[in-house]
């Protein structure tokens, strides 16, 4: 294997979504790049996903260069090295009645965990997502929990509520909606919002991020939804349209990686997931896509 | 009702959906799952448009597509001002359809590489294709700020917008998306400003609203 | 590593790209700026970023008076960078240290001029006194490229060139002609060739002259790019990412009541704005005034001696200048008498920065003023806040008679939301409050400012009438001392040596910082963990977010600006 130009190990040993399972076809070879190596991958003839080191002059060795593959949530996931841990669980993905939908996978030029923290953030859903998730005036992000479990190593923030307009079936208007948000991985989050179909379930929507550089990404958009009134096309691409309004702000975020040290940006009470988030990267030690606080 | 295919996130369906927006004209959205779907690419698609793109109208039946086309269709035939597509002078029309043209060549470079860092259209060459939105943009840059000069707010002269503003706005404004900046383009970017307060604006995701005017106008005035 | 680059002005556009309610981006030496005029005519250069989450501000909104940023509609106060609102915290004032940073700048000769450090003025630039600003031409090559091609620029034969001191460039043609050229260094291979004529021209004139240069420089442009390709490109400037502002919790000089009062400020006008009420305009001596919130007030030190607070009833961007209202009080110890007495246009007088306790929130649906008599001042500034965000709002203002109307030109802004009660006696007074307030609902807010009477009255109304508590705000014109910060505690400081007593209504910082120990801060509401201490020994009470709950438990550290003692004792690690 040529020398990997990741060289922060934390990063090298997780497993990373690479594509969705239809889009891996016999005899066709793709190719990606994850934390700056190319990579390539196809589906062999016995139904099998393989995925390798590209080399651009020679292409790669399928099978000397081969890496570990994993079926998950709709994705095949591998990982430039030996990751000592299971891809995190999403109970919900399994459940009979849940729609699984892959909304789509984009290319951003941020890094990953600024794209993290942007999806734990709940207070710009006025001024970025108006009239959808949020609307003037009532941008106000109410108290909530956070907490940082040890023994599943994930960031947990619960209790979030905010108020989101035609959130009602009934067209009275808008309410609060609840949240729940998970960082189980570096570079992965799952939200939980509650639903009109069932007061007692929620919908899931999970990013799964595949840094093709410290400044660059592709996140792969995983949807599991209770809804039973929408097709899978106006699912998928009201995703694409919520997105698309964090994208020009993620680009025009200075500096693109995530700065670690507590000056370095000012954050405020309704920034505690975020904040967590930051300092559990700080004591994983990660170094990829974020710049490291003074030590 | 004029049905609209059409893409969120395509800013050539966006053109039509701001002069319908300014006009004040209704249609419905059918959505296309252009990606990841391709689903323009379908064969169910390509029997309405066989070159598999985005964006086609029908209006009672009539089919069309491209969206500059589509715009010259729906600006004559719903724009009772005749403004936005001024019929009866011919030297407007002649640089209206010089503009049309070159907002052909802006999809063709800052879209395409948008569509390259966004949707890994890795088949088109990136560099060529910012150098290439640069090209244009300082061309674009260098006619507003005559424009301006001369006491013109818009790409083609006269006190409104034609739909060769609207052609290029898109297009223009997601650039960044695609790596292009656009510090370079003081006069570019003071018209965005001027465009997205035109009456009956509105946004499509990637795109924001202009703050207020002072008092009341459009013109951001010095 | 570009000290000496930073230290000179450098044109970064002309005026004409700066028009009203515009954001324009430029960029010096790798840093980017945020440009915008605002609606009196000021010229703002602040970094293109956010200090919440870095987003360029250059995608941000000028509404006229202030920036608001695109991703959580944070907003800066023209000319002083200043927070004044976070959406997020509509309850909250944001803390006085969150200040965008801003870079000298100034307008001259149809130019604007920047400098990261730039200081003193602008040299002359002789012969240029009546100029014409050609079209800037940006230019992907270095700057000192650009110079020197720019020796060969010439519009006939008769053209010389030569390098001024400056390291501009001047070109003259026999005809007395003449264009300066001055090049931006945008990044380290990026440039903008901005350009003088030594003439004003108007009309055709002027368009064949700007087209011309704009020809030739492109023309200059293209050859120059050619060349720079040819080289290796350099490694672009790396700008140093500032840490957030530490320089506005400098050590408290302690005056005698330990109140602040640093700064200087000229009473520029004072007139009388309504019977027995006099209105000063307060102006800064030198530099900028800091940012005001609506509803904040300031400490005013007074010739004889006293400090009393008043109000500031500016509307948002009003920044260069601050205007309080003071009503003559004969029966008071001498504070407002003093005022109206003896203090005039052109005195000097010493005043504290801004503090706000009664901040305005800017999530309501609707929103209810209550002025009784003077208490109108902090209103005013709320009301307009308000007006100017095109909010729904309604202003009741009781007073004895028209001619106690105060601040009738501000209050004309109001339009048909202000409502004017005269001459009203206490059981009418109560019969229009029960009016207006007699629809409490979803996110519906009141503010009540006046005599203490009037206000009991009115929340007791306001109660009766089903309003929640924290629907009704109100001020007395005193400091309301939080609920959580009520207990009094020792701390002992266990490398500095010294045992300070914390009282009820100070933060452990505001004691520190009062007995001269300088401890950093940044977002003093326990979020950023700027101001983390350790603990040796004693329990906490935490009020902050930054630390996990296990490091609550575990008791080895606190936040000093907002989190205190549960024991009689603690002893830190300072």
């Amino acid at each position: 294997m040529s020398i990997l130009k990741c060289s922060d190990p934390i990063a090298l040993n997780l497993w990373y979504a690479i594509a969705p399972l239809d889009e891996v076809l016999i005899g066709e070879t793709a190719q990606t790049i994850l934390l700056e190596q190319p990579i390539a991958y196809t589906r062999n003839h016995t139904g099998e996903i393989v995925a390798w080191v590209h080399d651009v002059a020679s292409g790669g060795n399928p099978e000397t260069d081969r890496l570990p593959i994993k079926e998950r949530y709709g994705y095949f996931w591998t990982s430039l090295g030996t990751p000592d841990a299971d891809i995190f669980p999403i109970p919900e993905y399994d459940e009979q009645d849940r729609r699984n939908i892959h909304a789509a996978s984009f290319g951003v030029n941020v890094s990953a965990p600024r794209l993290v923290e942007n999806f734990l953030d709940m207070g710009h859903f006025p001024y970025v997502h108006t009239d959808i998730l949020g609307a003037e005036p009532h941008t106000e992000v109410k108290e909530y929990f956070v907490e940082v479990s040890k023994e599943r190593d994930e960031i947990l923030a619960t209790n979030c509520k905010f108020w989101q307009p035609m959130a009602a079936a009934v067209a009275s208007g808008g309410m609060d909606v609840d949240y729940v948000y998970r960082v189980p991985h570096p570079y992965s989050a799952v939200l939980y919002k509650s639903n009109p179909t069932d007061p007692e379930r929620m919908d899931v929507i999970a990013i799964f991020i595949q840094p093709t550089s410290q400044e660059t990404l592709r996140v792969h958009m995983l949807l599991s939804l209770l809804d039973e009134s929408n097709d899978d096309i106006s699912i998928r691409l009201f995703q694409q349209t919520i997105f698309g309004q964090d994208k020009p702000i993620l680009e025009n975020q200075y500096p693109k990686r995530l700065p670690l040290d507590p000056r370095a940006e000012t954050p405020i009470r309704a920034d505690k997931s975020a904040i967590a988030y930051r300092r559990w990267l700080s004591d994983k030690g990660i170094t990829y896509g974020v710049i490291p606080a003074a030590a | 009702m004029i049905k609209l295919y059409d893409y969120e996130l395509s800013g050539n369906c966006y053109k039509l959906r701001l002069l319908m927006s300014f006009l004040g004209v209704e249609y419905e959205s059918k959505l296309i799952d252009f990606y990841p779907g391709n689903q323009h690419k379908s064969e169910g698609f390509r029997q309405i448009n066989p070159l598999g793109q985005l964006p086609v109208v029908d209006d009672d039946g009539l089919v069309l597509r491209d969206a500059q086309a589509i715009l010259v269709y729906l600006a004559s035939k719903y724009d009772a001002s005749g403004k936005w597509y001024p019929r009866d002078n011919p030297a407007l029309l002649g640089q209206i359809s010089q503009w049309l043209a070159f907002a052909d060549g802006i999809t063709a470079t800052a879209s395409a590489a948008r569509l390259h860092d966004a949707l890994f259209y890795t088949q088109i060459d990136v560099d060529a294709a910012r150098a290439g939105a640069n090209t244009l943009f300082r061309i674009l840059d260098e006619h507003l700020y005559f424009a301006e000069e001369a006491g013109q707010d818009w790409i083609c002269p006269g006190d409104h917008p034609t739909i060769a503003d609207i052609a290029c706005f898109p297009y223009i404004m997601l650039s960044e998306e695609g790596g292009v900046s656009r510090m370079d383009y003081p006069a570019i970017r003071r018209w965005c400003d001027r465009f997205k307060r035109i009456p009956g604006f509105t946004v499509m995701s990637g795109v924001f609203p202009a703050g207020p005017a002072v008092s009341g106008s459009i013109v951001s005035a010095a | 590593m570009t000290t000496d680059l930073q230290s000179n002005w450098y044109p970064i556009a002309s005026s004409s790209d700066l028009p009203k309610r515009h954001v324009y981006q430029a960029q010096l030496l790798g840093r980017e700026f945020a440009v915008w005029r605002a609606d009196d005519g000021y010229v703002n250069v602040w970094e293109n970023r956010c200090l919440h989450r870095g987003v360029r501000l250059s995608i941000g909104i000028n509404n006229g008076t202030e920036l608001r940023c695109q991703y959580h509609g944070w907003r800066y106060a023209n000319r002083t960078a200043g927070c004044t609102y976070i959406p997020a915290h509509p309850a909250d004032a944001p803390a006085r240290t969150i200040c965008n940073n801003t870079y000298p700048a100034q307008e001259a000769y149809g130019l604007v001029w920047a400098g990261e450090l730039a200081v003193g003025e602008l040299p002359a630039i002789d012969g240029f006194e009546s100029a014409t600003v050609l079209r800037p031409v940006p230019i992907m090559a270095p700057q000192k490229m650009v110079n020197q091609a720019l020796l060969g620029y010439a519009w006939d034969d008769t053209c010389e060139s030569a390098e001024n001191s400056d390291g501009s460039v001047t070109i003259t043609a026999t005809d007395g002609s003449a264009v300066r050229v001055f090049v931006q260094p945008v990044d380290s291979n990026h440039s903008v060739a901005r350009a003088l004529y030594n003439r004003k021209v108007a009309g055709e004139e002027r368009i064949a002259l700007l087209k011309r240069h704009s020809w030739l420089m492109q023309e200059l442009r293209d050859r120059t790019e050619t060349q720079a390709a040819r080289q290796e490109t350099p490694a672009p400037y790396e700008p140093v990412i500032a840490k957030v502002s530490e320089d506005l919790v400098d050590i408290p000089a302690i005056s005698v009541d330990g109140r602040k009062a640093d700064l200087r400020v000229q009473v520029a006008r004072k007139e009388m704005t309504a019977d027995g009420i006099a209105s000063l305009r307060l102006e800064a001596i030198k530099d900028q005034l800091p940012t005001f919130q609506p509803g904040a007030h300031i400490d005013v030190h007074l010739p004889n001696g006293l400090v009393r607070q008043y109000s500031v009833t500016n509307g948002p961007g009003e920044t260069d200048h601050y205007t309080i209202g003071v009503k003559r009080e004969p029966d008071s110890r001498g504070g407002s008498v003093a005022i109206h007495d003896t203090v005039g246009e052109g005195d000097v007088l010493a005043i504290s920065a801004p503090r706000n306790n009664f901040p305005l929130r800017r999530d309501a649906v609707h929103t209810i003023f209550i002025a009784g008599g003077i208490g109108v001042t902090p209103l005013i500034a709320m009301a307009r806040a308000l007006n100017a965000q095109g909010l729904e709002f309604e202003f009741h203002y009781f007073v004895q008679s028209d001619d106690h109307v105060a601040f009738k030109r501000e209050l004309s802004e109001f339009e048909g939301a202000l409502n004017i009660h005269k001459g009203q006696s206490p059981k009418e007074t109560g019969e229009t409050l029960t009016e207006v307030l007699a629809n409490p609902g979803y996110a519906r807010h009141v503010y009540i400012c006046g005599p203490g009477p009037m206000l009991e009255a009115t929340r007791q109304i306001a109660a009766d009438k089903g309003w929640a508590d924290e629907a009704v705000h109100f001020e007395y014109f005193k400091n309301t001392t939080e609920l959580d910060d009520s207990n009094s505690f020792e701390i002992d400081l266990a490398r500095s040596a010294m045992t300070l007593t914390v009282p009820a209504g100070k933060s452990i910082l505001d004691v520190l910082r009062e007995n001269g120990i300088n401890m950093s801060s940044s977002c003093e509401q326990g979020a950023c963990g700027t101001c983390r201490c350790g603990v040796i020994e004693g329990d906490v009470i935490h009020q902050d977010v930054y630390l996990s709950d296990g490091e609550k438990a575990e008791g080895r550290s606190i936040m000093t600006c907002v989190s205190r003692a549960a024991s009689n004792r603690l002893i830190l690690d300072i």
